[in-house]
């Protein structure tokens, strides 16, 4: 353990600020409350929002998860990993089961949360309105006022264009039938998981400054139309060339060799559990 | 043992998340509580939150017959200012508290604007024991359908309470410290209704 730095890096009255925006976070679900987001370590647009909230709630009997776009072991992860347990000590998994937090880039766990858990994502962008609406005057007025006939038009206009939503991530959803909100580039595949989700779920952008919060049991629904329902990404008839699994979040890659396309898992431990689970019903 | 403020507090903290994420559910805070000196004039359970979150960067308010004596040491224990209740951003309700001055409190707490909604008081309230009491029936975000609390001295807050989260998401959040270093929150998410017999529509004044 690195004795230069504080527990968790911060001093505690950097703790105590975004403690008590994430404690309203709770409160008020959706909402974004600003705080002052402290310079890091790593570079910005890096998740230092998540690396913020991290380090506000770890403790000593923690176990730490972090995973970008579905993989524990990318550069970006596994330098987190190291700034937290290196000013914590605290013990780092890759089982999405085994961690206490879990702070991820793009994705929720395949693995359905517990509710002891607590899923920090990493957030670039966190308004939602800011496309079509550049001051964030308005767009908190906007928020205010419940008026979101302007993320609709949004959506309207992508069908118009496209014969389809043609959200690739982090497609708006309304939170407690209040609040719109983005919930980070999650493909659209894992929106439906943050409805009634039994974990929190706690949403952090650095370079924004804000956090914002879906508790557990909360109503979660992606923005849709009657007619233009909400897709998710499909991977019909496709499996996981390494575990089998068709029910989960696959990326398309291709062989370098033969040039064909095939598919494998996104969510990486995930996919190994499964590999191992059906190698041991395999002995048997 | 003394209170260690890195790791005690963030123990706390972590049980206030949990508390604040699951209301009506119970967190127990005394192992914290133990590290602290015998105080005399409010909970240990108090200390601890105002330790936990109060700095000079916000401010508070006491309501007790030892106002002055209790703002004093959380003054000097966090450097945090004693303010107005109009102004305050965190309002302790210690248990010497009459009826009257509870209802006072919590009218006059600050529920935020719709730009800034954050903008609003928290109240931490001392009771006896956050299991006895009048049974209530919660549910809102946070809340599996449906859970049942009993909590004591409903008259005086909870008509004030839900007259000032009537329009969300504006509105206070609750947190509940009791005589056993337990603690219960209410933000202001949660819908409160009365159990059977014993409605509490008449005290909604
Ligand atoms: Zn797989």
């Amino acid at each position: 353990m690195n004795k230069t730095y504080n527990f968790a890096f911060f001093d505690e009255g950097s703790k105590r600020e975004i403690r008590r925006a994430t404690l309203k976070a709770i409160a008020i679900p959706g909402y974004q409350v600003p705080f002052a987001s402290r310079e890091m370590p790593i570079g910005r647009g890096w998740g230092t929002g998540g690396l913020q909230l991290t380090l506000s709630l770890i403790g000593k009997d923690d176990v730490l998860k972090v995973i970008d776009q579905g993989s524990d072991e990318s550069v970006n992860a596994v330098n987190i990993k190291k700034l937290v347990s290196d000013t914590t000590g605290v013990r780092t998994t890759d089982s999405t089961k085994g961690a206490s937090l879990i702070q991820s880039r793009h994705r929720v766990p395949e693995v359905p949360l517990q509710r002891d858990q607590i899923l920090i994502l990493q957030v670039p962008l966190p308004e939602p309105l800011r496309n079509f609406e550049p001051s964030e005057h308005e767009t908190k007025k906007l928020h205010a006022e419940r008026e979101y006939s302007g993320a609709w038009l949004m959506l309207f206009e992508q069908i118009m264009k496209y014969g389809i939503m043609a959200t690739d991530a982090d497609h708006p959803v309304m939170v407690h039938d209040r609040y719109v909100m983005a919930p980070s580039p999650i493909p659209r595949f894992d929106n439906s998981k943050l409805d009634n989700n039994e974990a929190l779920i706690l949403l952090g952008a650095g370079r924004e400054k804000k956090v914002y919060a879906i508790p557990p049991y909360t109503n979660i629904s992606s923005l849709a139309f009657d007619d233009y329902g909400f897709e998710i990404e499909s991977f019909a008839n496709h499996a996981c060339i390494l575990c089998g699994s068709n029910d989960v979040f696959l990326d398309e890659l291709v062989d370098e060799e033969s040039g064909e396309t095939y598919f494998q898992c996104n969510d990486t431990s995930n996919c190994l559990e499964m590999v191992n689970q059906k190698q041991s019903l395999g002995v048997k | 043992m003394n209170l260690d403020v890195v790791h005690d507090i963030q123990t706390v903290y972590r049980k206030l998340v949990t508390a604040t994420s699951r209301p009506g559910n119970s967190v127990v805070l005394e192992r914290e509580a133990k590290t602290l000196d015998i105080q005399m004039e409010c909970l240990s359970s108090t200390i601890l939150l105002a330790r936990t979150v109060l700095d000079p960067e916000v401010t508070f308010k006491v309501i007790s017959k030892a106002e002055e004596a209790v703002s004093r040491m959380i003054n000097q224990l966090t450097y945090s200012k004693p303010v107005d209740l109009a102004e305050a951003d965190f309002i302790f309700i210690l248990q010497d508290a009459s009826d009257e001055q509870m209802k006072e409190a919590l009218n006059m707490a600050k529920v935020g604007n719709l730009l800034n909604p954050h903008e609003s008081a928290m109240i931490i309230l001392e009771v006896p024991d956050v299991t006895k009491g009048v049974s209530m029936i919660l549910s809102g975000p946070g809340i599996q359908e449906e859970s049942f609390i009993s909590l004591p001295n409903v008259s005086a807050w909870l008509g004030a309470r839900n007259e000032k989260n009537k329009e969300f998401p504006l509105g206070i959040d609750m947190y509940f410290v009791d005589q056993q270093d337990r603690l219960i929150a209410l933000p202001r998410t949660t819908q409160i209704k009365g159990n059977g017999g014993e409605i509490i529509w008449d005290m909604l004044q």
